[in-house]
């Protein structure tokens, strides 16, 4: 009769414990399949639906008493609750081997198109939400499983707050900035250096013969030509018409 | 006599085994910044839309500077073989110059590699992958090459993200505007491909199955070339310059020493 209350089975829904980087996301989640919770309670005719509800809800949550009152994807919003992912029953019979996790809030087609069957649309706010299994019958819910934990979804913060500033100066930077600063200050003084000395020295005309370099007075360099010889002592033209001069030796210095 | 005369020889000898080197290595800096800027990894659309992208500018000086050194070496043996005092001032001055841009550009190198975080990549990806509505003709530019890069990126390298595909569930995005979470908990890029280049299986791939989709981020493969890039710029400038420092002394302790 339509009064008799479910069974209440000890199954509790969960995420799959393995590492799925996607079992949790921002509007789906996925969940373990009840295989063989239902072996003994279910017809060939039967559907397992899961119900989803918000956390704070899933206390006044009522079991639909027919199929045609089944709370839809669409009156999420008002009713807090939905029932979706209506499967028969002998999907999750034993033994099955079957892909081991379902997946809520898969299905982005229907959410727009506002159809009446049952839709597994993303849902629509990170929650919390708790599911439980529900088996219905032709005369309506013959058995249900216990309210899993509450499963909240991810929430995605804006990329704004990254700050991309590096954290620390590397020691690289510093030593070759350093040691090419220096190179740089030491070349560049030397330069001055011995450019200043070689004004110096030209402007005062002094002998640089006494420096420390051996090497440096006998270094070649454009040898000037050979001087030319001295005049002979004898005549020196002078202006046509006075003739020849003797000339004195010039006096040494 | 013959003492000082052999002082000279080797002190000639020295200084254009010096200059040789020089010329060889500013070859060496030419090629290998030429390599750089040429981006065989296809990377620089990334550091244009970072707007920092100044370890290019580096390389670019790199080249430059390297020719420079190998004429200046030249110049600087045909100077010291001749002895001429003005060409080997022309070449001290030069060879300055150049020293003070090579400089210059090691620095630049060294500086700007630090300031390429993860976090400037997954900054931009996240703001400029497959970005729908671009704000001018500059931004619409960058976005396009974005995401390229990253396409190419994602495939090339199976990775995805700059940390892993958690980088698209963590933070929202221009991609996360265009594309639903639930279809897309990251790029069908980062999904394990077939031949076809369609994902082997995408359920999978939406829920993070191993093996159907590249759990690695891809920022080694970005920080691998872009590294080798910078310290190669870098470090092998700092080496000439060293180098340099040395020639470019014993050339003035030279020139000071010849006499007209």
């Amino acid at each position: 009769s339509p009064s008799t209350l479910p069974a209440r089975l000890p199954y509790v829904p969960r995420v799959p414990p393995m590492a799925l980087l996607g079992k949790v996301t921002a509007t789906t989640f996925a969940l373990d399949r009840p295989c063989c919770v239902f072996d003994r309670h279910a017809n060939t005719s039967d559907t397992v639906w899961l119900v989803v509800a918000f956390a704070n809800a899933s206390a006044t949550f009522r079991n639909p008493p027919s199929r045609a009152d089944v709370p839809l994807y669409k009156q999420l919003p008002t009713t807090h609750s939905y029932m979706t992912l209506e499967t028969a029953a002998a999907v999750y019979a034993c033994p099955a081997p079957s892909p081991a996790v379902l997946r809520v809030g898969g299905d982005t087609a229907c959410k727009d198109q506002g159809r009446q069957d049952p839709c597994n649309g993303p849902l629509p706010s990170p929650g919390p939400y708790r599911v439980k299994f529900l088996l219905m019958g032709c005369h309506g819910p013959k058995a249900e499983t216990r309210w899993s934990d509450p499963i909240l979804l991810r929430r995605a913060l804006s990329p704004s707050t990254i700050d991309p500033v590096p954290t620390r100066r590397g020691s690289d930077v510093v030593v070759i900035a350093s040691l090419l600063a220096s190179l740089g200050t030491v070349l560049a003084t030397a330069v001055l250096g011995a450019l200043g000395a070689k004004v110096w020295s030209s402007l005062y005309q002094r002998d640089l013969g006494t420096s420390a370099f051996a090497c440096r007075s006998y270094w070649t360099h454009h040898i000037p030509p050979a001087l030319p010889q001295p005049l002979s002592p004898g005549c020196q033209c002078s202006p046509p018409g006075l003739g020849c001069l003797a000339l004195q030796p010039p006096a040494p210095c | 006599m013959a003492k000082s005369e052999d002082c000279i020889h080797i002190l000639q000898g020295l200084l254009v085994f010096g200059n040789v080197v020089i010329g060889i290595c500013g070859i060496a800096l030419t090629a290998e910044c030429i390599y750089f800027v040429s981006d065989p990894h296809g990377l620089y659309p990334l550091l244009e839309a970072t707007e920092n992208d100044d370890i290019y500018a580096a390389a670019w000086i790199g080249i430059f500077v390297g020719f420079a050194l190998f004429a200046l070496s030249i110049l600087g043996i045909i100077g010291i073989i001749k002895s001429d005092r003005t060409l080997l001032l022309v070449y001290i001055i030069l060879m300055l110059i150049t020293f003070a841009f090579e400089m210059a550009s090691c620095i630049t190198a060294a500086t700007h590699r630090d300031f390429l975080t993860p976090n400037l990549f997954l900054k931009q990806m996240l703001e400029r992958y497959q970005k729908a509505e671009p704000d001018n003709n500059n931004d619409k530019w960058m976005t396009e090459g974005v995401t390229k890069t990253w396409d190419k990126l994602m495939l090339q390298n199976h990775c995805c993200g700059v940390l892993g595909p958690s980088d698209w569930q963590e933070y929202t995005s221009a991609f996360r505007v265009t594309h639903n979470d639930a279809d897309f908990p990251w790029p069908r890029k980062c999904c394990a491909m077939d031949a076809q280049g369609l994902p082997v299986n995408l359920d999978g791939c939406k829920l993070g199955v191993p093996g159907y989709y590249n759990s690695n981020g891809c920022y080694d493969a970005i920080s691998g070339p872009v590294n080798t890039h910078a310290w190669g710029v870098a470090w092998f400038g700092f080496a000439i310059l060293c180098w340099t420092f040395c020639v470019l002394l014993g050339t003035m302790f030279y020139w000071s020493g010849i006499e007209y």
